[in-house]
């Protein structure tokens, strides 16, 4: 006891020269960002769906509350959601990429470090004192700023941080802020946290340790550490030592550049032919050449992979894949085009029915360390030129506004997206309308 | 012929300023001009002075991350130059002032009104002298979603 006071009184005078860190998490983002335009649906039920409508992957609090799951089917639920007055939304990732971006230039200048995790969530670094009236006062700024409510929790460390980020969101009372300091706070929220819930143990993992009577982190952070090495490998260790507040993963602010870049989308009506899967294959292709020029790399091979519906057991089942290799590393569209072209007419099967294809560009290099071939015929700095100008007209008409031939005009490949809502932030044809 | 015209919205009438250039008043006129005897590879003169071009983003934007754009349909604000069809940019990270014209929601509806504070009593107030003032009842929702900062016109 009295030297749990020790431990807590240290914990505290150490805060002068306090490093903790933060996880920024945007509350129920995709519905949060269809609402920042829709005000009317403010404390209304709204859930947003996958790509081609499949199903639910993002909910207000409302839909929660109605008791609409995480991945339920949209064609089930219909009734369901019109029924109970539910407001459903295509996914609008022109949207959410922007309003993604918006948080996180918001959050930047406030904080000490940054990582951006994921679309919604940023780890951050606040250095020194009052690491939690910052995090209060920054939690204003983003809403203020940018219509979108986040959680922030702060620990030492970045699994603590999760955890602490849960306990914002579900308790009210801590007004979306809630930091882990003390090891007495530590201890209880280890001891609430079940295994499923700890950032990094996956379903399976969690069941050995359920196994083994280990169900809360707490007791994780007592476990043998030689037993979780030979259990759950080194990773298992790493996670260990950051539940015990010692820091294995630091905050990186420096995103490491992708390996690959893949496109590939599930058709919203299956394709058949060959000139059919030739139109989408080439989109994609494009969407490639074109994110790589977006960080400045180029690839030297294009991978296109196709297959059939798995739901449709009846029908003939296929899965192929095919990589090209490339001479000299790439971001031209007319060549990455051209790779992905020959490996599907490789891939491609005349007896199926295809549901899913997609295009992977590897072997990624930064575009000004390309070894050019001594046989290179491409006239290099000329296609870069009219790259450059294909990419600024289409920022500006729309996107595939210049496209290949190949990649055709009739879409019936297309996403399904019948509820999608205006890019009201990326596009001026569909800015918010308002009324005076 | 389109045009931007370009005028700061808080108390818009008193102040518009449309500034002509005339093109002597340019900084270019600096530049020594020679119009013979410069051998190719000769490094232009012009180089050192060369500026950014005119960056209406940096101009319009103060606050990127906070700034929106929307369309406006309806006449209620003509007083203050924002017509139909205008567009109008929106800062969210300022904090609205008594007078600012800014982008409400009322009850759920967006709306553009000048605000004001009268008798302890909000008014929502239309540019437009066939409309009257909206007082804001202390049961309606009311929020400032943010803060009109310029208005686009086409011309």
């Amino acid at each position: 006891m009295g030297c749990g006071d020790l431990c807590d009184s240290q914990g505290v005078m150490s805060g002068a020269s306090e490093h903790m860190i933060a996880l920024v998490d945007c509350n129920n983002f995709f519905a949060s960002c269809e609402r920042v335009f829709r005000p009317n649906l403010v404390s209304k039920p709204v859930v947003v769906l996958s790509n081609n409508d499949g199903c639910v992957i993002a909910r207000s609090n409302e839909a929660k509350a109605l008791g609409v799951k995480m991945g339920a089917p949209a064609f089930k639920s219909e009734r369901f959601f019109a029924h109970n007055g539910v407001h459903v939304f295509s996914s609008n990732f022109a949207l959410y990429g922007d309003m993604s971006k918006r948080v996180m230039d918001t959050i930047r200048p406030e904080v000490d470090d940054m990582e951006v995790y994921s679309i919604d969530e940023a780890f951050m670094v606040f250095e020194g004192p009052a690491a939690e009236e910052r995090a209060r006062a920054l939690r204003l700024k983003v809403e203020m700023w940018t219509g979108i409510p986040v959680s922030i929790g702060l620990a030492p460390t970045k699994t603590l941080a999760k955890i602490a980020t849960r306990i914002a969101k579900k308790m009210p009372e801590m007004k979306g802020v809630f930091a882990l300091r003390s090891p007495a706070d530590i201890k209880r929220a280890l001891q609430r946290c079940e295994v499923d819930d700890i950032w990094g143990v996956g379903h399976r993992s969690a069941s050995k340790l359920k196994s083994f009577g280990i169900t809360n982190a707490l007791k994780l952070t007592l476990a043998d550490p030689g037993w979780v090495r030979r259990n759950l490998s080194v990773t298992g260790v790493r996670l260990q030592k950051e539940l015990q507040g010692t820091v294995c993963s630091p905050v990186n602010d420096a995103a490491p550049r992708k390996k690959n870049i893949r496109t590939a989308r599930s058709f919203g009506a299956e394709v058949k032919s060959l000139a059919g899967l030739k139109e989408s294959v080439g989109t994609f292709a494009v969407n490639c050449a074109m994110k790589l020029r977006g960080e400045g790399s180029c690839c030297a091979s294009v991978t296109v992979f196709v297959s059939t519906n798995p739901f449709k057991p009846q029908a003939t089942q296929y899965h192929g894949a095919r990589t090209i290799k490339l001479d000299v590393p790439t971001n031209d569209n007319l060549e990455i085009v051209a790779a992905a072209m020959r490996a599907l007419g490789e891939v491609f099967r005349s007896d199926c029915t295809y549901k899913k294809a997609g295009v992977l560009v590897g072997d990624i290099v930064p575009s000004n360390q390309v070894q050019l071939g001594i046989f290179d015929s491409v006239d290099r700095s000329k296609r870069g030129t009219l790259m450059k100008s294909i990419d600024t007209i289409n920022a500006q008409m729309g996107r595939d506004k210049v496209r290949l031939a190949v990649q055709g005009f009739d879409r019936r490949w297309r996403l399904k997206q019948e509820r999608l809502s205006p890019c009201y932030t990326t596009r001026f044809a569909d800015i918010l309308t308002v009324s005076v | 012929m389109h045009c931007v015209q370009i005028h700061e919205s808080p108390s818009m009438k008193s102040k518009m300023k449309l500034k002509w250039c005339p093109a002597s008043d340019v900084a270019f006129d600096a530049v020594p001009f020679f119009d013979e005897g410069v051998q190719a590879g000769f490094p232009s003169p012009a180089e050192d002075h060369l500026d950014l071009d005119l960056d209406l983003n940096s101009y319009l934007v103060q606050h990127p991350s906070a700034t929106f754009c929307c369309r406006v349909e309806g006449d209620s604000m003509v007083g203050a130059g924002i017509q139909t069809g205008d567009v109008i940019m929106i800062d969210r990270s300022l904090t609205p002032q008594k007078g600012s014209i800014v982008l409400a929601v009322l009850d759920g509806e967006f709306t553009v009104k000048r605000v004001d504070v009268q008798d302890d009593k909000l008014l929502l107030i239309p540019e437009n002298p066939k409309l009257k003032p909206i007082v804001v009842g202390e049961e309606s929702h009311f929020q400032v979603w943010g803060v009109v900062t310029f208005v686009i016109h086409k011309v």
